[in-house]
């Protein structure tokens, strides 16, 4: 009606009017907006309109952002090629990689070394491994200490010049320089056996340089350590490998001695010198063959140089240790004894040597990590996952220095797999025959060599492996743990330290705090709404709704300080005064009704309807102190225990409790969090179960009264049913803030994220957990991610429980309508 | 229940009553919870500003209690309480000789000297406690209160004037004046002036970064640069001489044990005679003490001094979260009630909104980390900011941020009173207004807003006191133990958005757990936390009267 209006006033405008004069007489324009007003009108219904929508969708936008930040934890990883080049046809015993993915190696068979630039089209750089390493001289030379100078990678025919100036007096004969090959990726050597029985350590240096534009080069240079003779003397190395844990490298070998193989270790040290590192002394040799139950065909050694693990023909998988200068047998044990062909195909450590990945012949990929047995005190292997099994026999294994992912596959498929989760992060049929696979020390970059000799490089994304529904939500068997565990650890000591991100026990947490702040609050909140809405006299209606509404606005951060450094002191020592406490007030209470409504009526009328409270302010003030100073006496009866230290015997409830139920007792615990976490849960039970019950139709109460109820007969009966909806809502809404609660829980508990529903100890919740480790987790990082995770847990559960209580509550406001 | 025309002399009890004094005991546990916590914060929070007698404790010589292989102390009385005997043997012995041990908790203050705040001894250890009228109790600037007996000044000409001297009190008040006043004068020098070359020689350094290579561009920097020097090293040498002037004169104390020892003046920021202080002395020290507490800063980590800075941030930090909140709540409250189409999609956003009030803080300071100070802060810095990367200028927590953050926390709070306040404005103004031929945005501005003002204040005096006294946000975007400045001072652009700022609800918590001695630290805490607690109080009580007139007003106008 009025834009009609409107339409019709602005023709008029139009037209050049002449105004009538200002007088008494009444004229159609009198009735007109001005096209200023309507300029404004239209601009603000649009300004609101847009501007209104753009807020709430500003606010509500809190919960897209937050999605997008956990989306990535649930992707599994992408990988991409990148870049294929064709290599020299040759058979190709290992491949190895910078940090960056830029220059990755092959060696040969015949002991040439290409170092394949990546940035510069495969451009390949070959040094010949005889010419680096050198005999083993009779006396050790200083000059074999030296580092090597970087080889000239613009020049790639260019021999190394140590080798040069002091050519070796006799490396072993050309055709066959060594026997047997590994590469360490982590220290980034190369161990070398020789038909004769020496070994020699060949370490690849990468140094990475830096231009003004930010660019950088990556330059190799290798440092040879001299052949030494290990072992049985002159018997051919068929198997090899190398632990470095810096001061000290153990090198493990299997030598062909006539149809029969036979294990030695030898334990390397290096002598420091003022210039720097000395050469290496070979230790005392250990001969492992007595111990050997089968043919050895694999060897590996531990990084920490502590360990080794051999593996024999038949299957069986032989765990030495070394401890001290002495190998023990620590453990035989077939990985996979259950099936119908136990040869193992490929078996190996896993980063942080505490694991080993083992697949079968047919497929079957197993993890055995290190954990003390039952009963036991030594750690052994056990398995501890079971992979989704590969289409056939692993032909390469290679895992990643980063975390516990690892690459594996047959020929055809490449499989890439976490550990920690025991999921399969990505697989797929690749479009060649996969010879050889590595994972860059990044992890972001993945190398293959085919069997036609090419290099494919291919992209790896995969930001946050160690997630998954099951590492969140499950049960994971962690890495020297007995037993699958429920666990939030974000942080450890050690580089191959494996993140615990379980929620569960924060949602334990979380759980338990709401569970006593309910069950102290939901009581004393309810009594008081049901009393404040029917019986309390209306005159102190006015004080007491603000009286409570303040307590709703007490900060959160005054509450947690007075709970923690006031209150835990004080009834850390008092328990029984609580505990007489919370069984003395209500039965005070019901029995100083009981007698006084048994007094004669005049006697009665001397405390008006309405008014019971006001008598209770100093009863209860009384009856908590006579409490408090009865504590101790109840103590002595009922909580008495033998001090183990002493001997004495001792009234003390903060030992009885653990004796008594084998649980722990902290100063800083459940009972002071739910105790405190009321003061935040009761106002707003109160006000709202408040509100509920006194807007409950006025008629059904006088009817319920007229008929002849007593009062409490019409409160229990008429009313509680009618507002049972909004009392509901009401404990929601308290349970919804109780949950949320964050500097009370931070503050006054120990912030231990245990899983047990001990009143007297403590727990970590999901928001103190959020406000404790939030500031240090990197931005992007999977724990940044995992703690978003943790605040949609808390934003869901919030909004979720807030939304039931608010349908329930526009239900009810339904309902009484209709009354 | 029978039906009797004369009222019986024994009436039948009414079914039920005894249930109602159960729920009457619900409500008087709830009124003594809110009385008795505020009661408890009131006299803590404002006992430390009492000056309490001093006493002197002697230790009976044959008593394993010595404070520093001394039998006798001095200190102020902190508590004293019957031990709890959880042995059963001892408790029996106590009680058969009806004397329950005793144990007194003391402040000696001297921690220089002492190495502790705090001292516990047995009751039964204790020979006597007298009050002597001359011990002086010395407040400093560093290791807390000190407590003993002057032995004179030691003057910078090399004279003393013994305590004896009736020139010593005289002499020794004006030195005080002077320091105090030289004090003031440092700190003028050191964080004004000094404070302001400071911040010029970085944005010149961040110029210099930008102009690279250009020597045209580098030539006036640089000489702008020595000027400041020159400016900065006159400035430093004042400093250093009113530094050196602190400590010419010392003053001669005793302890209650017997060893002497000296105090630079400029240490020394007041002393009294606790002992000697009639009861409006006592007011006035108490007043002046609480002054102190509101318009100083903090020193020692927090645990002596004012807390003025936290003060000042808080304020500020609600001031601009208010700022941020009060036009988007109106709008958004004014477009969901008046403009748009009610109906099943609007209802469900009114709920989503109202149930955002609900979710819990922390999970807005999550939001507040990631978005604002890293995505919005990272963005604002790499376009603007580049020249001092990697250090974060807006990447890292700051007031705006902190703002931001509690402002989209408490716009639901703003947006529902709005709602409200909007919605029981009678449908008969709108009509008249209509009627009259209002548009509808002139009686939205004239009519519908003006009524709606006190509901809307409501909603904002208790978002307000809401963020005033959330702190689990604020701890992920930017409030910090220890601000070096405020976030409004005298330097251009007068207006700091980006700075970390102090806060008194964070200040407790800091105090409480991160500081080193928590129980010399607990006055301070209850001391702010009484602030703190007043402040929401009063924002709320404010709220709760608005409120009341409100619905008295439209009580009345409901016809």
């Amino acid at each position: 009606m009025r834009s009609r209006f409107s339409a019709l006033e602005l023709s008029r405008l139009d037209m050049p009017a002449t105004l009538p004069p200002p007088g008494p007489e009444l004229s159609e324009e009198r009735f007109e907006a001005s096209r200023a007003t309507l300029f404004v009108d239209g601009f603000m219904t649009h300004f609101i309109k847009v501007g209104g929508v753009l807020v709430i969708a500003a606010v509500l936008g809190i919960f897209v952002f937050i999605l997008f930040q956990i989306l990535p934890l649930f992707q599994g990883a992408k990988v991409k090629p990148v870049q294929t080049v064709q290599l020299p046809e040759q058979q190709y015993s290992v491949m190895g990689v910078d940090e960056w993915a830029e220059l990755p190696f092959l060696v040969s068979a015949e002991g040439k070394m290409r170092f394949i630039d990546l940035q510069q089209e495969g451009k390949i750089t070959e040094i010949d491994l005889a010419t680096v390493t050198k005999a083993a001289p009779a006396a050790p030379s200083p000059a074999a200490a030296e580092p090597e100078t970087p080889a000239d990678s613009a020049a790639p025919d260019a021999a190394p010049a140590p080798g040069a100036a002091a050519p070796p007096p006799s490396p072993p004969a050309r055709a066959a320089l060594f026997s047997a090959i590994s590469y360490n990726a982590r220290k980034q050597e190369l161990a070398l056996g020789s038909p004769d029985g020496r070994v020699a350590i060949v370490a690849v240096n990468y140094t990475t340089a830096f231009a003004e534009d930010g660019s950088r080069t990556v330059n190799q240079t290798l440092e040879a350590g001299e052949w030494l003779p290990l072992g049985r003397p002159g018997a051919p190395i068929t198997g090899i490998d190398v632990g470095d844990a810096s001061d000290a490298k153990l090198i493990g070998v299997i030598q062909q001695v006539g149809d029969g193989a036979e294990v030695h270790a030898v334990a390397l040290t290096r002598k420091r010198t003022l210039l720097g590192g000395g050469a290496l002394t070979a230790g005392q040799s250990h001969d492992l063959t007595p111990h050997l139950t089968g043919k050895p065909v694999q060897i590996h050694v531990s990084s920490s140089a502590n360990a080794i693990v051999i593996v024999t023909a038949d299957g069986e998988v032989e765990y030495f240790f070394k401890s001290g200068e002495q190998f023990e047998l620590r453990q035989v044990f077939k990985p996979f004894g259950d099936l119908a062909d136990p040869t193992v195909a490929s078996i190996d450590f896993l980063f942080g040597d505490v694991s080993l990945v083992a697949t079968s012949i047919s497929g079957q990929n197993r993890v055995f990590s290190l954990y003390r047995q039952a009963g036991s005190n030594v750690r052994t292997f056990g398995q501890t996952k079971e992979f989704e099994p590969l289409p056939g026999a692993a032909t390469f294994y290679t895992s990643s220095l980063r975390n516990k992912g690892f690459l594996t596959g047959t020929a055809e498929v490449a499989s890439l797999r976490y550990s920690t989760t025991e999921t399969v992060r990505w697989q797929e049929k690749m479009p060649f025959t996969i010879a050889r696979a590595v994972i860059s020390g990044k992890y972001d970059r993945i190398l293959f060599l085919d069997k036609e000799n090419r290099l494919h490089l291919y992209s790896l994304a995969d930001p946050h492996p160690e997630t998954s529904w099951r590492a969140l939500f499950g049960k994971i068997w962690y890495e020297g743990y007995s037993h699958p565990e429920y666990e939030w650890q974000s942080t450890g000591g050690t580089d191959d330290f494996e993140p615990k991100f379980s929620l569960v026990p924060l949602i334990i947490g979380t759980l338990k705090g709401t569970l006593y702040a309910m069950v102290f609050a939901v009581p004393i909140a309810l009594t008081a709404a049901l009393y404040a809405s029917q019986f309390l006299h209306s005159r102190f209606r006015a004080v007491v709704k603000p009286i409570m509404e303040i307590m709703a606005s007490l900060p959160s951060v005054v509450l947690g300080f007075l709970a923690a450094l006031w209150l835990a002191p004080l009834i850390e020592t008092r328990v029984p005064s609580v505990i007489l406490m919370v069984v003395a007030i209500p039965l005070t209470a019901f029995g100083f009704g009981y007698l006084w409504s048994g007094l004669p009526f005049g006697a009665r009328r001397l405390i008006p309807a309405g008014y019971e409270f006001i008598v209770f302010l100093p009863i209860v003030v009384l009856v908590t102190w006579v409490c408090w100073h009865l504590g101790p006496a109840f103590e002595k009866i009922a909580f008495v225990v033998t001090d183990p230290a002493t001997g004495a015997r001792v009234a003390d409830f903060r030992q009885w409790w653990p004796q008594a139920t084998g649980a722990d007792f902290q100063q800083r615990n459940s009972l002071v969090v739910g105790f405190v976490m009321g003061f935040a849960v009761i106002p707003i039970i109160f006000t709202i179960a408040e509100d509920a019950l006194s807007n409950v139709p006025l008629s059904l109460r006088s009817a319920s009264l007229a008929l002849g109820a007593t009062r409490w007969q019409t409160a229990r009966s008429v009313i509680l049913p009618t507002a049972s909806a909004g009392i509901f809502s009401a404990l929601m809404i308290g349970l919804g803030r109780a949950v949320g609660e964050t500097m009370i829980v931070v503050m006054a508990t120990g912030n231990t994220p245990i899983m047990d529903l001990n009143i007297f100890s403590g727990m970590r919740t999901l928001s103190a957990n959020i406000a404790v480790e939030l500031p240090e987790a990197p931005v992007n990082s999977t724990f940044y991610r995992t703690l978003f995770l943790g605040a949609m847990l808390l934003f869901l559960a919030t909004f979720l429980v807030n939304t039931i209580a608010e349908v329930m509550r526009q239900r009810l406001r339904e309902k009484y309508k209709t009354v | 229940m029978e039906t009797t025309n004369k009222t019986p002399r024994r009436a039948k009890r009414g079914v039920g009553e005894p249930f109602i004094w159960v729920t009457a005991v619900g409500l008087s546990l709830g009124m003594l919870m809110v009385v008795g916590l505020l009661a408890l914060i009131l006299v803590n929070g404002t006992a430390v500003f009492w000056p309490d007698r001093v006493e002197q404790v002697n230790i009976r010589a044959e008593s394993p209690f010595e404070l520093r292989g001394k039998k006798v102390f001095a200190g102020r009385l902190v508590k004293k309480q019957d031990r709890i005997l959880q042995d059963i043997e001892a408790r029996e012995a106590a009680e058969r000789a009806g004397v329950w041990p005793q144990e007194f908790q003391y402040f000696v203050g001297n921690k220089d000297a002492y190495g502790l705040s705090f001292f516990y001894i047995d009751g039964a250890a204790i020979a006597a406690r007298e009050q002597p009228r001359d011990i002086a109790q010395l407040e400093r600037l560093e290791y807390g209160d000190a407590f003993g007996y002057f032995v004179g000044l030691r003057l910078k000409d090399g004279a003393t004037i013994p305590a004896g001297d009736p020139n010593f009190l005289p002499q020794l008040r004006a030195l005080n004046r002077e320091v105090n006043e030289r004090r003031e004068e440092l700190s003028r020098i050191e964080k004004g002036q000094i404070g302001r070359i400071n911040h010029q020689l970085q944005r010149l350094a961040l110029r210099q970064k930008e102009a690279g290579n250009d020597a045209a561009a580098l030539a006036p920097i640089e000489a702008e640069r020595q000027e400041l020097q020159t400016r900065y090293e006159t400035l430093a040498k004042t400093a250093g001489e009113l530094r050196a002037r602190q400590s010419e004169n010392q003053l001669v104390y005793r302890l209650p044990a017997g060893d002497e020892r000296t105090l630079p003046l400029g240490q020394l920021i007041d002393f009294r005679f606790p002992n000697q202080l009639g009861f409006f002395e006592r007011t006035s020290v108490f007043l002046h003490g609480i002054w102190k507490f509101l318009s100083e800063e903090p020193r020692e980590a927090n645990t002596e001094g004012g807390v003025f800075p936290a003060i000042f941030g808080t304020f500020v930090m609600t001031l601009l979260m208010s700022i941020a909140v009060t036009p988007f709540g109106i709008l958004a409250a004014i477009y969901l009630r008046e403009y748009a189409k009610q109906g099943v999609f609007v209802r469900s956003v009114r709920i989503a909104v109202n149930n955002l009030a609900g979710v819990p803080s922390i999970v807005f300071g999550v939001f507040g980390l990631g978005f604002f100070v890293y995505f919005v802060g990272g963005t604002i810095d790499s376009l603007f900011y580049s020249a001092s990367l990697p250090t974060p200028t807006f990447g890292t927590g700051g007031i705006l941020w902190a703002s931001l953050t509690l402002a989209l926390m408490t716009v639901p709070v703003v947006i529902v009173a709005t709602e409200e306040a909007l919605s029981s404005i009678s449908r008969g103004m709108r009509e008249a207004s209509l009627a009259c031929g209002a548009s509808k945005w002139q009686t939205m501005q004239r009519i519908v807003l003006p009524a709606a003002v006190p509901g809307i204040l409501t909603g904002l005096i208790l978002a307000m006191a809401r963020g005033a006294g959330e702190v689990a946000p604020l701890m992920l975007v930017g409030v910090v133990k220890l601000a070096p400045n405020l976030p409004l001072d005298m330097t251009f652009p007068f207006f700091h958005l980006e700075r970390k700022f102090m806060h008194l609800g964070f200040h407790i918590y800091d105090l409480g757990f991160q500081s080193p001695d928590s129980e010399a630290a607990k006055p301070m805490v209850f001391a702010t936390t009484a602030l703190l607690i007043g402040l929401v109080i009063v924002l709320n009580l404010g709220a709760i009267l608005l409120r009341e007139r409100l619905r008295r007003k439209y009580a009345l106008g409901a016809f």
